[in-house]
């Protein structure tokens, strides 16, 4: 029999995982608000609907969670554009220009063990943006498998559960995706 | 999957949580604030089965608690479909006092009139009354 989690398990669980949920959810929609909508979403729906289950069972559960938000995020915004099309006419200039905050820009405080030197920052942000970059152009499915499977270091049957799909397609997905890596990194000249 | 693709999978990985750490101010403080609202609902939610749980053992019996019978079981909803009832209601008799107004205003004009109505629909009576204007 399996504890039920507790308020600080729960706590714990989403401090350590937000980061990553929203950097997989950034990968997907490429919009920073959106992303942020759909890792609050997933926190809500986790905290309102699962939090009796047990501590064990929370990253697969977020990770369905998660996965089904982005999915819903874009069903919403292919309505969404369906209506924006009809009512072009009526649209004014964009206004999101104004929403910029520089102070915004600034990196956060982690206790990473950063390198101190700039010349080597400068140089793991690039790759780490090369990286993101290739990530966010592999198909929606290799990406989630890559993800959960190597990420959230979930095994095959897990991965299989969170995507509902089967383990051999997994495996499928994976080796693409690593494959589709390996070949847009090495054209960049970058071999991690 | 090789030995070596998992190497190398690991290696992106760990540039993947380098990129995490170096998350933007703005972007991490919210990703706080999504936790903290979270976090909250979860203590709104206990306090809820705390509530129902004591409902159950006061005698209460039926303790469904459905999501689609919360929805309808809303206040909100109610008031909502009260107020599209009543907008909806009140359109239609707007329109029908306008119609009533045009239809009012249209037989005064006509009453008002020394000439028949007729008249003005007949052509050679048009070019008389050009002519007549003349001399």
């Amino acid at each position: 029999m399996l504890a039920l989690a507790s308020a600080h398990e729960i706590s714990v669980f989403l401090a350590g995982v937000e980061r990553r949920a929203f950097k997989q959810a950034m990968f997907a929609v490429r919009d920073e608000h959106g992303a942020l909508d759909i890792v609050q979403d997933a926190m809500l729906k986790l905290t309102e609907k699962y939090a009796g289950k047990p501590a064990a069972e929370l990253p697969m559960l977020f990770q369905r969670i998660l996965q089904n938000t982005i999915h819903d995020h874009f069903r919403r915004q292919k309505v969404r554009s369906t209506w924006t099309t009809l009512l072009s006419a009526l649209g004014k200039g964009d206004e999101k220009e104004d929403d910029f905050d520089p102070l915004e820009t600034l990196p956060a405080k982690s206790d990473s063990n950063s390198n101190s030197d700039p010349a080597q920052q400068l140089e793991q942000r690039q790759i780490i943006a090369t990286i993101e970059h290739a990530l966010e152009r592999l198909p929606a499915r290799q990406r989630e498998a890559f993800l959960l499977r190597y990420w959230e270091e979930f095994d095959v049957a897990e991965t299989a559960a969170a995507m509902g799909c089967s383990e051999g397609s997994v495996k499928t997905h994976c080796s693409r995706a690593v494959h589709a890596l390996a070949a847009t990194l090495t054209a960049k000249g970058i071999l991690p | 999957m090789t030995t070596r693709d998992e190497d190398f999978a690991k290696k992106i990985t760990t540039y993947l949580d380098h990129g995490t750490a170096d998350l933007k101010a703005g972007t991490a403080y919210r990703l706080q604030l999504a936790r903290a609202e979270a976090l909250a609902r979860l203590a709104d939610a206990d306090r809820v089965a705390e509530f129902r749980v004591a409902g159950a053992h006061a005698g209460s019996g039926s303790v469904t608690a459905g999501g689609s019978r919360r929805f309808w079981a809303s206040g909100r909803v109610w008031i909502g479909i009260a107020l599209i009832g009543a907008a909806v209601f009140g359109y239609q008799q707007w329109q029908a006092y306008q119609l009533q107004n045009d239809i009012e205003e249209m037989d005064a004009a006509i009453l008002s009139s020394d000439l028949p109505i007729d008249a003005y629909l007949d052509r050679g009576f048009q070019n008389w009354l050009k002519h007549a204007s003349f001399e």
